[in-house]
């Protein structure tokens, strides 16, 4: 990471300086792991984020620029929302494995669409429970089940995607088309999970 | 000797005085200002008094416009000519108000754009310019609470479901009645700040905020001062209003069957089913029964009926379900349960309903905050971040959301999106666009908010047109759009060219909400004008003020004489013949004192007069006969 510009101080997020308040511009191609003073890596702690997240929103939210000149509140603004898309990506496991797949010049979702073997069978008896449960009035008893279910094989997964990208692979390593593939698998597993639970709150709902 | 070290450095210039700005609750029945004063914030009343401002507006045959109470008392009489609830229309087209409107007295229209007009006395109103007048006497009532002009730079509440076109309109009408909005904050979240529940250093807050027409619940976690939102819900087609309505429907069908619908239809009518209706309402909140009781004079017509707390909570029972669907919504998105909320914090007059307070306690196991007056608490915390704008606080962080997934149509009508709904806000996303035709230097899209995977079921923020890009083979192009939500949960959008480097200018035009020539336009000709002289205004309210209480004490002199001593006559008959004197004049602080010494000689004739009504109630007389 570079020095501030205005005063010299080693910076820990290029988004501003926390020795002397200076707001910078962010390089456009700053990733969410050098935006939150980062190295790229699988494992992140929650809770270290969280405050990385608030200590970087206390130098550049706009909250605390309101009677600032209007290049620099321009500035700041800029850098808040550069700072909670990266935020948004790296506290999200899947959203963060996706982006050091594709950094490290693995598959993108569009040029590896295939899913586990083992995983499609499964999505087919889970497709058949959702789509009663969906056609039924009342609750379904084997909603609830299927939910902790589909929430298992999704902590499964994430469990072998940590596997896959911790330590990080080599760049182009065949270990990314795995990774990919075990992504496109969580990431249907979210949507069924999503599924399950529109349909818990619709119940709530019609009750 | 001591001497001034200078920072060079640092350049450092002494901090200029502090200097504060307003919270505005702009609401749909009533709205209020607050200020920062000795280290905390304050509701701004003038003279004691309540200082809201009920958001109602009435056009007189000729005149100015009246805003507030006094016009709130026209409305059963000139219906047609009082608007009301104006926030309900605020950056929405008639279609999407048509149920609204069936029960409002006054008339409305749609213009060319598809912009939603209200009409009074023959003539068409923006909803923002009606908005705008409805800040001006805020900012107004707070003058005279502050006795000099209150400051223009203000922060102004919205409910937190509001989308871009809502916010937009928001900002426009502020920017009509010539105030400087620092930032749009929404609704729950500035109660959460007036709650001061930084205090407690770590914890997750449910904010439930049931207004007059709108109704938000928000879930935030706090942690070492910092408020961040974790999901928003809401309807902002859903309040107090609604409450009334159902008993005012009462009404409606029992009356219907008698006399047609010719006299439900009746603006007179309607307007005096929603105010018979308000006040059941109010009275089932102290009472468990209550009449309702209506009168339209011109039609000859006197209703009664008792209405028991019971009925009104089963005619009323759907509402408060959607609302409990909303918490359902927001925990899920937030993967918090009911029971992992630490505090619940009830906001907007609406949540005074007994029956609203124990849904919510049945719903989060806990006992919700009432400790700050529910119609003032967003006031408060809008001053809160007014204060925090204005550089008075940095100990407090507040992160907010985007109540609404934003996304673009893609062909076929389906949507695809961009910005995922509570999403910490200020955030941005950019989308790559290319063209299909050789030499096209022109690209359409269509940005809709909402959560439905078709674009005809969300709303429409508006058809955008990229303008200027290079003639190039097709597909060539490479257009970066990037769509950013400000702090004010406000979209921008912005586009560049990458492909060929040269650094072509890209218009982006939006179709929504009021043209800025529209806003100059609504500045210069309205009635809510900019920068008024305050202390021609407040002269001129003292005369009146002064005048009412000349006329009064002339009145009730001579029947009061006998009882006053002699000094106290001639006391008063000074004061009088002084206030007459002062009225001529427009010296404020001379009509002040004249109004305050006034006031005081002609204590002695209240007193006496106060005393004659006691004595009558204790012969046995009410009150209300004397």
């Amino acid at each position: 990471m570079p020095n501030c510009t205005a005063c010299g101080a080693p910076l820990e997020t290029p988004v501003a300086c926390a020795a002397c308040g200076a707001v910078h511009d962010v390089p456009e191609g700053a990733s969410p792991f050098d935006i939150l003073g980062l190295v790229p890596s699988f494992v992140v702690d929650e809770r270290d984020l969280r405050r990385r997240l608030t200590r970087c929103s206390r130098l550049v939210h706009p909250d605390f620029f309101g009677t600032a000149e209007a290049a620099v509140r321009e500035r700041a603004e800029r850098n808040s929302a550069r700072l909670n898309q990266a935020f948004d990506v790296l506290s999200d496991a899947v959203r963060r494995a996706d982006w050091l797949v594709l950094h490290l010049g693995g598959p993108t979702e569009e040029n590896e669409r295939a899913m586990p073997q083992a995983f499609l069978v499964e999505v087919l008896e889970w497709n058949e429970v959702l789509e009663e449960s969906r056609a039924a009035s009342g609750t379904d008893p084997r909603i609830a089940p299927l939910a902790a279910e589909i929430a298992d094989r999704r902590a499964a997964g994430l469990a072998r995607i940590a596997q896959l990208l911790d330590p990080l692979p080599e760049r182009g390593s065949q270990q990314l088309g795995v990774a990919r593939r075990e992504l496109n698998a969580l990431r249907y597993l979210d949507r069924a999970l999503r599924e399950v639970e529109t349909l818990r709150l619709a119940r709530a709902e019609r009750r | 000797m001591g001497y001034v070290e200078l920072n060079v450095l640092n350049n450092t210039v002494p901090a200029p005085a502090p200097q504060v700005a307003l919270g505005i609750d702009l609401g749909t029945t009533n709205s209020l200002a607050a200020t920062w004063r000795e280290g905390r914030p304050s509701v701004l009343r003038p003279d004691g008094r309540s200082g809201l401002v009920p958001s109602v507006i009435y056009f007189p045959e000729s005149g100015a416009p009246i805003v507030g109470r006094e016009a709130r008392d026209h409305a059963v009489v000139d219906p047609r000519n009082t608007l009301f609830s104006v926030k309900r229309f605020m950056g929405r087209g008639l279609a999407d108000v048509a149920q609204e409107l069936a029960t409002l007295p006054y008339a409305a229209t749609e213009n060319e754009r598809g912009l939603i007009q209200l009409e009074a006395r023959g003539r068409r109103y923006a909803p923002e310019e009606l908005s705008a007048l409805i800040l001006r006497k805020v900012h107004d009532v707070a003058s005279t609470a502050l006795g000099e002009k209150a400051p223009t730079k203000c922060v102004i509440t919205v409910p937190a479901y509001f989308d871009d076109a809502q916010r937009q309109s928001t900002r426009d009408a502020a920017r009509i009645a010539g105030l400087d909005v620092l930032r749009i904050v929404n609704e729950p979240t500035a109660a959460s700040l007036a709650y001061g529940l930084d205090q407690r250093d770590k914890g997750h807050v449910a904010v439930f905020d049931l207004g007059g027409g709108t109704f938000d619940v928000t879930i935030l976690s706090i942690e070492d001062g910092v408020f961040r939102v974790l999901a928003t819900n809401g309807d902002t087609h859903l309040g107090g209003d609604d409450f009334d309505q159902r008993l005012a429907n009462l009404a409606r069908t029992a009356l219907g069957a008698e006399h047609g619908d010719e006299l439900t239809r009746d603006p007179a009518f309607q307007q005096a089913a929603r105010q018979a209706a308000e006040h059941c309402k109010i009275e089932l909140t102290n009472q468990p029964e209550a009449e309702l009781h209506l009168m339209v004079p011109h039609k000859r017509i006197a209703w009664r009926r008792r209405v028991s707390r019971d009925e009104f909570e089963a005619l009323t029972a759907d509402l408060i379900e959607r609302t409990l669907d909303s918490c359902r919504r927001a925990l899920s998105d937030a993967k918090l349960t009911a029971g992992q909320i630490d505090e619940v914090v009830l906001v907007g007059g609406s949540t005074r309903m007994p029956v609203v307070r124990r849904r919510i306690a049945e719903f989060f196991g806990r006992i919700p905050h009432t400790e700050l007056n529910p119609d003032e608490v967003v006031a408060l915390g809008a001053a809160v971040q007014a204060q925090i704008l204005m550089g008075g606080r940095r100990d407090m962080l507040l992160l907010d959301v985007t109540p609404l997934s934003l996304g673009l149509e893609t062909m076929g009508g389906a949507v695809s999106k961009i910005i995922q709904r509570n999403s910490t806000v200020p955030c941005e996303a950019t989308e790559g666009f290319t063209t299909y035709a050789d030499d096209q230097t022109g690209i359409d899209f269509h940005i809709v908010q909402g959560e439905r995977e078709m674009a005809r079921d969300c709303r429409s923020l508006g058809r955008f047109k990229l303008k200027g890009i290079p003639p190039m083979p097709a597909g060539m192009p490479r257009v970066a759009v990037r769509f950013h939500i400000d702090a004010d949960g406000l979209l921008t959008v912005s586009a560049k060219e990458q492909s060929t480097g040269i650094s072509a200018h890209i218009d982006v035009q939006p179709m929504h909400g009021l043209t800025d020539s529209e806003v100059e336009g609504m500045l210069k000709s309205g009635y809510a004008n900019a920068v008024e002289d305050f202390a021609a205004r407040r002269a001129a309210d003292l005369k009146t003020e002064i005048g009412t209480m000349v006329l009064a004490t002339e009145k009730n002199l001579n029947a009061g004489r006998a009882g006053l001593d002699k000094e106290s006559i001639r006391d008063l008959e000074d004061a009088l013949r002084d206030a007459k004197v002062a009225v001529q004049q427009d010296d404020v602080k001379a009509l002040q004192r004249a109004r305050d010494e006034f006031e005081r000689a002609a204590l002695p004739l209240a007193a006496l007069l106060m005393n004659n009504v006691a004595q009558k109630a204790l012969m046995g007389r009410s009150l209300g006969d004397v």
